[in-house]
């Protein structure tokens, strides 16, 4: 770490002071003189044709300026609802008026008339026949039926031979096996290696369990917002709270059917995303329309309840989870069935349902996934959206299995890490990884092999991993007369990518870490922008930062040499100047004066671009212990210790590494412990904090994060992403550590007070 | 929120009018703490508020050991959780004060808006029972007082009638034999909403109970006393036994519903667990 002056090192965040000063402008803090109020009107029927809207009582209030509805969308896309409602709370269009009161007032004056339908909320009766079909009829095959299906077929093909007896004896199988008709799926995905069946065969041990893990709300601290501007000439202005302005001026293009061209989106600071401030349809389109009718500027603002009932959270599941093993604990095969809740919109990170291979070798492996429809908003991503579920049903049943063979969780867990070179299930080999130095990072932290525990008090332990991924991105960097560096880009700052960035820059030009600078562009200024999502933000933009840096500094030198009348070859940039290396008398230039000295050469001012689409990205790992006591007659869990280790390539920023490793525990245990998005035929029944609960600093101690260095071959200075490994392993690992306090295992998240109590008194009738 | 109406009356008399004056149509207004948030959700919506901010005499906490205490209407969460007295005496009211919200919360919210409020999960009704307080309510014309176990009706419900306004509690003092415990069942450490609430208060004589009293909170339409649970330990030395039996007593005298938080099966477990924990704290506070 010592061979760098900048990275590495836990230098403030650039945008520390106006933060901390509450100057930070958020999307709330946007307002112009003249703006208008938007408040949508929703769905107070969770299932439900639409009869009628009557808006001409809501017209009447004074002070409104416009009311919208699906008919005022364009192209016709799918903004408001029109014929249907699939879920409480769902859009029926939005109101402007002069303040949020009247525009309130004018939405609760819009009358509906519905025709109820019946409502199923639940995956595993959704996917019956005799479940409300909720946007078609269609049906889609289990896995088995799958197999049986794609066999007849192969047979029917086969001439010569008499198949007549098998293809019988196939059919009558699918005869029976009308369970596995799946209604209302919304998507599948599905993956496998080897034969899975017959590695369960060969298995000395075969554990079997079924998963519920809950729909949770990404709870970000801002709920979206976002303030339009339309222009007579049709351009727009959009400020928007979004973890991608460029995704959002192509989702606005769409909907509205205008080019890219005609729209500006502002990026305002954000106040939390997790992947869930990527919506248009919450109030960006909502305000550009409203704006559009009234040439007004419009502001659309959810409340948190409306957050609840209409976000796009992160999809809950159930997973049904078979692992076979040896009994020296060699991972033999492993086979999983998922059903996602997507709600009403298709979507769900189905496909991510594969993380239940883990970190793990073994050579038979099957995935079969789906997305299945509800009465309910519809999801999106939720840091490293999918893994903490299927994590948690992979590391869980793992913790059974140690249990069952007598051997010790990390001893089971290590020896069936991969290593590099070694083949991931149904997957490619695996570059370098530092899988087992994380875990035994985290299991030295806390002395593993000799840990101790008093009464009701258990560890925990589990492992999780994500890839993060990458691009595109580009960084401008200019060099000023004052020796001041300034990198322009666009890309959203989340937690603190920007600070890594400048540390980059300070790092490549050799200046001191305050004398860099950095601006966002809104997307008519700023070069394209993927989102700051995915961990992808510091792997793509402090390469494309490096590349920029390191293109100024070619400048630098070049001109430098030009000055110092030698070859570029005899100078070199240190600590801020340009010297020369041959030997010569101690000349040198500073960035300043070399700055300076452009303005009047033919080459122009220092400016230099980094710009790249795509790097192969690198696999990255987490590990958690936990030490809790429960009290078995409330049920109620404390947490005593937490060790988070986590590979990180390089720490470029290592307090804002920390930083995001505590943020990740901290969401995973609320998962694990508490946060429930909970539904019933009324649609969703805890839309607020009251009794959505989210930790406060009070139910979690202070965190030791253990950062583990195994630099990723693409990243820059070997970073990886760090965002999302963090939250993998922690809904496994708490449960894993009450199962350790309580000879229970819970298999359906949160781990409530009840649920305890509840095991503990059918104990002996064996785990769920 | 809508748009209303805003009084700050300089005398009870003059609030009590302006309630009279204007009915159902206006809400009194202390900490605001539940007030503002349901005229925010408009589940509450009053054309007229009358603050009691300025009414002087309703704010704060005086003890003797005469009279016992008494604790003004007005004053604040905080205040009640930091009194020295409290702390030392009623300790279960203490506790009680410093389950609700945050510290801004308890800032501004009010004991008297606690209980006036009528909420059968009020985290300071069960330690009120059984510190046996009396409510003290005026009307500008006169004042009464009500045993706080008679106060409340039902849920959201309690006997202050049009013109009433709850102006403090009285409690009377305490023996230094006396102890008292409230704790909460919730699943957030802090700021969450009692799932069970259970206060025990008791006094000692020669190694035996002389007294007990149980509060229980959030299991039935109003915060009520476990008369059948009180009855077991009362007059008896305590032992795991005697504790288990009252436990379950107080189970059965609840009557929990089930809602989303938990079932009425789970919060009569609770309300055993809790009653048999309090009242071994109140027991070992009374002796030292």
């Amino acid at each position: 770490m010592s061979e760098h002056a900048v990275v590495g090192k836990g230098v403030p965040r650039v945008d520390a002071l106006e933060k901390v000063t509450g100057a930070a402008k958020y999307g709330a803090d946007i307002n112009f003189p003249g703006m208008l109020h938007a408040r949508i009107f929703r769905s107070t029927e969770v299932h439900a044709k639409i009869l009628s809207i009557d808006t001409s009582e809501a017209e009447k209030l004074p002070g409104v300026h416009a009311i919208i509805t699906q008919d005022d969308i364009p192209t016709g896309r799918a903004v408001f609802a029109k014929e249907k409602v699939l879920y409480y709370g769902e859009p029926l269009g939005a109101v402007a008026a002069t303040d949020p009161d009247i525009a309130e007032e004018a939405a609760e004056l819009v009358k509906v008339e519905y025709e109820p339908l019946p409502v199923v909320q639940d995956v595993m009766e959704s996917i019956k026949p005799d479940a409300p079909h909720l946007l078609n009829d269609r049906t889609k095959d289990g896995p088995r039926r799958r197999v049986i299906t794609r066999q007849l077929k192969k047979l029917s093909k086969e001439t010569g031979e008499d198949n007549s007896a098998e293809i019988e004896r196939l059919n009558a199988e699918l005869g029976g096996l009308d369970d596995e008709i799946y209604y209302n799926v919304a998507g599948e995905t599905h993956e496998s290696a080897g034969d899975v069946e017959q590695g369960f065969a060969e298995s000395d041990v075969v554990v079997e369990g079924t998963y519920t893990i809950p729909r949770v709300h990404q709870v970000y601290m801002e709920p979206h917002v976002s303030v339009a501007q339309a222009e007579p000439s049709g351009k727009l202005t959009v400020w928007a709270s979004t973890q991608g302005h460029f995704a959002i001026r192509s989702g606005i293009a769409g909907v509205l059917g205008i080019p890219l061209s005609d729209i500006n989106v502002v990026g305002v600071t954000m106040g939390g995303g997790f992947g869930g401030r990527f919506n248009i349809q919450a109030t960006h389109v909502p305000a550009v329309i409203l704006s559009q009718k009234t040439g007004r500027p419009v502001k659309a603002q959810l409340n948190r309840e409306e957050e609840f009932l209409d976000g796009r959270p992160g999809a809950g599941c159930v997973i049904k989870l078979k692992t076979g093993v040896m009994d020296d604990g060699t991972i033999v095969a492993r086979k999983a069935l998922a059903f996602w809740d997507c709600g009403s919109v298709a979507g769900g990170p189905i496909a991510n349902t594969i993380r239940i291979r883990g970190v793990y070798k073994f050579p038979h492996l099957q995935m079969d996934a789906y997305a299945v429809h509800t009465n309910k908003s519809g999801t999106t991503s939720y840091r490293a959206p999918g893994a903490p579920q299927a994590i948690f049903a992979a590391e869980s049943q793992l913790d059974e299995i140690a249990t069952i063979i007598g051997m010790d969780p990390v001893d089971l867990r290590m020896k069936n890490m991969r290593e590099e070179g070694d083949q991931v299930p149904a997957g490619a080999t695996e570059p370098i990884v530092g899988y087992k130095e994380t875990l035994k990072a985290a299991a030295d932290a806390v002395d593993w092999w000799n840990r101790e525990k008093g009464p009701n008090q258990g560890w925990g332990v589990a492992v999780g991993d994500w890839t993060n991924g990458c691009g595109p991105g580009a960084v401008y960097v200019s060099v000023h007369e004052d020796g001041s560096v300034r990198l322009f880009h666009g890309s959203m700052d989340i937690t603190g990518t920007d600070t890594a960035m400048a540390q980059i820059a300070a790092e490549v030009l050799t200046v001191p870490y305050e004398q860099v600078s950095i601006t966002r562009g809104d997307t008519n200024s700023a070069p394209y922008n993927t989102g700051s999502g995915g961990s992808v933000v510091t792997f793509t933009m402090g390469n494309t930062a490096k590349l920029a840096a390191e293109d100024a500094r070619g400048r630098l030198l070049e001109l430098a040499a030009q000055r110092l009348n030698t070859d570029i070859e005899h100078v070199e940039l240190r600590d801020g100047k340009v010297s020369l290396t041959n030997g010569d008398a101690p000349k040198s230039l500073s960035l300043g004066e070399l700055a300076a000295y452009s303005l009047s050469t033919t080459g122009g001012p220092i400016v230099g671009k980094g710009s790249l689409s795509g790097r192969l990205s690198a696999p990255a790992v987490a590990v958690q212990i936990a030490k809790v006591e429960v009290n078995p007659e409330t049920g109620n869990t404390k947490v005593l210790r937490t060790v988070a280790s986590q590979d990180v390539g390089f720490a470029i920023n290592p307090i804002a590494v920390e930083g995001q490793i505590e943020g990740g525990v901290v969401q995973g245990y609320a998962w694990s412990m508490m946060e429930e998005m909970q539904y019933d035929e009324k649609g969703n029944v805890n839309p607020g904090f009251v009794d959505y609960r989210v930790p406060t600093t009070a139910d979690i101690p202070r965190i030791e994060s253990v950062i583990v260095e195994v630099p990723a071959p693409n990243g820059p200075y070997g970073a990886k992403g760090v965002g999302e490994p963090s939250l993998t392993p922690t809904l496994a690992t708490f449960a894993n550590a009450v199962t350790d306090a309580t000879g229970v295992r819970i298999n359906d998240l949160p781990i409530k007070p009840e649920k305890i109590v509840n095991a503990l008194k059918s104990n002996g009738n064996g785990s769920r | 929120m809508r748009n209303f109406e805003f009084f700050e009356p300089k005398t009870i008399g003059e609030a009590s009018s302006l309630l009279v004056q204007y009915g159902g149509e206006a809400e009194l207004l202390g900490g605001g703490t539940d007030l503002i948030i349901g005229m925010k959700d408009r589940t509450v919506t009053p054309k007229y508020v009358i603050s009691l901010e300025k009414v002087p005499g309703m704010e704060g906490i005086t003890y003797d050991d005469t009279n016992g205490l008494w604790v003004g209407a007005m004053t604040k969460m905080r205040a009640l959780e930091r009194s020295s007295i409290v702390r030392e005496r009623y300790t279960a009211l203490a506790e009680g004060a410093e389950e609700v919200g945050s510290i801004q919360i308890r800032n501004l919210a009010t004991l008297g808006g606690n209980i006036a409020h009528g909420s059968p999960a009020a985290d300071t009704a069960a330690a009120l029972l059984v510190l046996d307080a009396q409510v003290n309510i005026a009307d500008g014309n006169g004042e009464r007082t009500v045993p706080i176990a008679d106060f409340y009706l039902g849920p959201g419900q309690t006997v202050l009638q049009a013109g009433e306004i709850l102006t403090g509690f009285s409690m009377p003092p305490r023996s230094a034999k006396s102890g008292s415990q409230y704790l909460k069942h919730k699943i957030r450490q802090v700021m969450d909403l009692a799932f069970v609430g259970v206060a025990t208060s008791v006094s000692l004589s020669n190694g035996t109970v002389a007294d007990t009293k149980i509060g229980l909170a959030a299991v039935a339409p109003k915060p009520i006393r476990a008369t059948n649970a009180e009855a077991i330990i009362t007059g008896n030395s305590v032992s795991d036994n005697l504790l288990q039996q009252a436990a379950g007593a107080a189970a059965a005298q609840s009557s929990p519903i089930s809602d989303l938080r938990c079932t009425a099966e789970h919060r009569r477990e609770i309300v055993a667990a809790l009653t048999k924990e309090t009242a071994m704290t109140a027991v070992a506070r009374a002796q030292v």
